[in-house]
């Protein structure tokens, strides 16, 4: 048996096994009770929301509306503009309240983790909302998310994420790997073990920060950094399925690989920075969570490397053969009923290709999760299908990508 | 920080075993899938094998003119089908399972009775079908090479569709039957891959169209 064959059936093996555990999670989760603020104890819960904004003239007049919309009792919003070049200061100062809901704060570039740093250091409220300038939230969405913060323990909640009107291939491939996302992290929620809370739209208790400061300025992917950091210190991020927040995504290639690159370069230092959390003292997240994570993606590097040169000798191989046969394509490739069948009798019975329906059944169950929390969006089948014919293929692309991105050069900038 | 709890460690036993079961299930469908696959071609083989056999008591026994293109043409196909559906086979099950070993023997001889019946039908009904006799090997040092020849004879078995009839043998198969064909053709275990073409002419180690083309009728 080949490597490569070793290594492909053992991450479906692992990901049987972590399929089976998360659902049993996840159920376990559903039926458990968790404390939570009525709307009575809300009104007492004050919320600051930061919005840093760097050249964001064209959404932060939406995203600022949006905000103000909610049906949260009592709230604050600080647009802190990072040294923007375009309008964005102009626009946000526009939308300032008398009554002070709405402030305006410019600074000099310092990056996201310093605009945030200083809107924090502005805030009022005991819960502070991090939201991206290009993303907007459901009115009751605030309300959802604070109601668990009446748990001490729980020092961030996330909301469900949701792709903001998927045009191009690549928004709709993102629509669905974070629809697929909501199950997953509502199964890790169930096991205290949600360690990435999203940049665009969360919530934080504000006791958090100043106990154990701010954001890392320094950091790419400073959001990551700080769930792992609320994690490390062992208190826990929740997670509300039914308080949507939507953000608008890459539309490119190029732009979301990109996106990615910063994204797992950053997941690679900040886990390393706290890799002490990869041991039994932090439960299913450090005994099961991370490992099985940072296994399925070594599992995926190893099959991408493997398969783009598999690829490559293939192409080589068909490219002497045509040759052999002076380039005679119809004769070569005579596609006919019988090869047809006989390609479909092969492909049947390749134990990778039934695993490979068994696993499309399961994301089916998670995207059906997803769409009774965010509703169904339209051409759901078409996203469902890009994501699973190129998704894996683009995941472990970024991943070899990133690695070795991370092994040649030192830094990469947010903005 | 105080060490933190495990949620259940029953649930890890628990999908364990459901990860460990639906992992066995898989393979097993997968190799029931192949197990139906290979019992329909020991069903396909018999019916070929009759008809051939039939074909040629006509001629023999009951002097029946061997000469009906359609029927010879059926069986022909079939054969041909039949060949397909090992090779599809050996790649599925392996080429040392016992299973596809047996069918591979027993396609040797029904594919030897063929040859022979039609080299009567060419001489009885004045026919030029052309046939070639490839013997190939699955050994590690000489598959590559075997495969390709292979792939060649497929392109021009697409070309001579109708006019052409190639014959398989694996020289590594245990079988008195392909290694008497082999000392009668004069060909060598260590020369595969290896074509006779229209008994007459050898072409070893088969690289390109043109070789076996230009000795075609």
């Amino acid at each position: 048996m080949e490597f490569v064959t070793i290594v492909i059936y053992l991450s479906v093996y692992m990901g049987l096994i972590s399929t089976s555990f998360y659902i049993m999670s996840f159920i376990a989760g559903e039926k458990k009770k968790k404390p939570l603020y009525t709307d009575k104890e809300l009104v007492n819960v004050k919320v600051t929301v930061i919005i840093p904004a760097y050249n964001e003239e064209d959404t932060i007049e939406k995203t600022v509306k949006s905000v103000v919309k909610s049906r949260y009792p009592n709230f604050e919003v600080i647009v802190v503009d990072d040294g923007s070049k375009d309008k964005t200061f102009e626009i946000a100062k526009r939308l300032e309240t008398a009554d002070g809901k709405v402030r305006v704060f410019h600074k000099e570039n310092g990056g996201k983790g310093t605009a945030l740093n200083f809107g924090i250091k502005k805030a009022s409220g005991k819960i502070i909302f991090t939201m991206d300038a290009d993303t907007t939230v459901h009115p009751d969405s605030m309300k959802k998310m604070v109601r668990f913060f009446k748990d001490d323990t729980v020092m961030s909640v996330t909301p469900a994420m949701v792709i903001n009107n998927p045009r191009t291939i690549f928004q709709r491939i993102q629509y669905t790997e974070y629809a697929l996302g909501l199950f997953l992290r509502k199964a890790f929620s169930a096991l205290r073990a949600i360690y990435i809370a999203p940049g665009a739209f969360s919530a934080y208790r504000k006791a958090f920060f100043d106990k154990y400061g701010g954001y890392d300025e320094h950091n790419i992917t400073e959001d990551l950094e700080m769930g792992l950091r609320i994690q490390y210190n062992g208190f826990h991020t929740e997670n509300c399925p039914e308080a949507p927040a939507y953000t608008n995504a890459p539309a490119t290639f190029k732009e979301l690989t990109m996106q990615r690159r910063r994204w797992y370069f950053g997941q690679v230092r900040n886990l390393w920075k706290y890799r002490k959390i990869i041991s039994r003292k932090y439960g299913d997240l450090g005994a099961f969570v991370i490992p099985t994570s940072i296994l399925a993606t070594l599992f995926s590097v190893t099959i991408t490397i493997y398969l783009f040169f598999k690829i490559l000798f293939k192409v080589k191989e068909n490219i002497l053969f045509l040759q052999s046969v002076n380039f005679d394509f119809p004769s070569a490739f005579n596609i006919n009923l019988y090869v047809l069948e006989r390609f479909l009798f092969l492909w049947i019975t390749k134990p990778v290709v039934l695993f490979t329906l068994c696993f499309m059944v399961i994301l089916g169950f998670y995207t059906f999760y997803a769409s009774k929390k965010i509703g169904k969006p339209p051409l759901m089948l078409l996203n469902w299908m890009l994501f699973f014919l190129l998704f894996a293929i683009m995941y472990g692309f970024w991943w070899v990508f990133s690695l070795f991105y991370s092994l040649t050069r030192k830094t990469i900038k947010w903005k | 920080m105080e060490q933190r709890q495990f949620e259940s460690r029953k649930r890890y036993v628990a999908a364990i075993i459901i990860g460990t079961i639906a992992f066995i299930i898989v393979f097993a469908a997968s190799y029931a899938l192949s197990y139906f696959e290979l019992q329909r071609v020991s069903n396909l083989q018999t019916g070929v094998g009759y008809d051939i056999f039939e074909d040629k008591l006509d001629y023999s026994f009951f002097g029946i003119s061997p000469c009906n293109t359609s029927s010879f043409e059926k069986v022909s196909r079939d054969l041909a089908f039949q060949g397909r559906i090992i090779d599809d086979l050996e790649n599925k099950m392996g080429k040392q399972d016992s299973g596809v070993l047996l069918r591979k023997k027993f396609y040797s001889l029904i594919e030897i009775e063929h040859f022979d019946f039609l080299k009567t039908f060419n001489q009885q009904c004045r026919q030029k079908h052309n046939t070639i006799l490839f013997f190939y090997s699955n050994d590690d040092s000489e598959a590559s090479a075997s495969e390709e020849a292979g792939r060649i004879l497929g392109v021009v078995h697409n070309r001579y569709e109708k006019n052409l009839t190639i014959y398989s043998f694996d020289i590594d198969l245990a079988s008195d039957l392909v290694n008497k064909l082999e000392a009668k053709y004069n060909v060598t275990d260590s020369e595969a891959p290896v074509v006779i073409i229209n008994e007459k002419t050898m072409v070893k180690l088969p690289v390109n169209i043109g070789e076996i083309e230009k000795h075609l009728m």
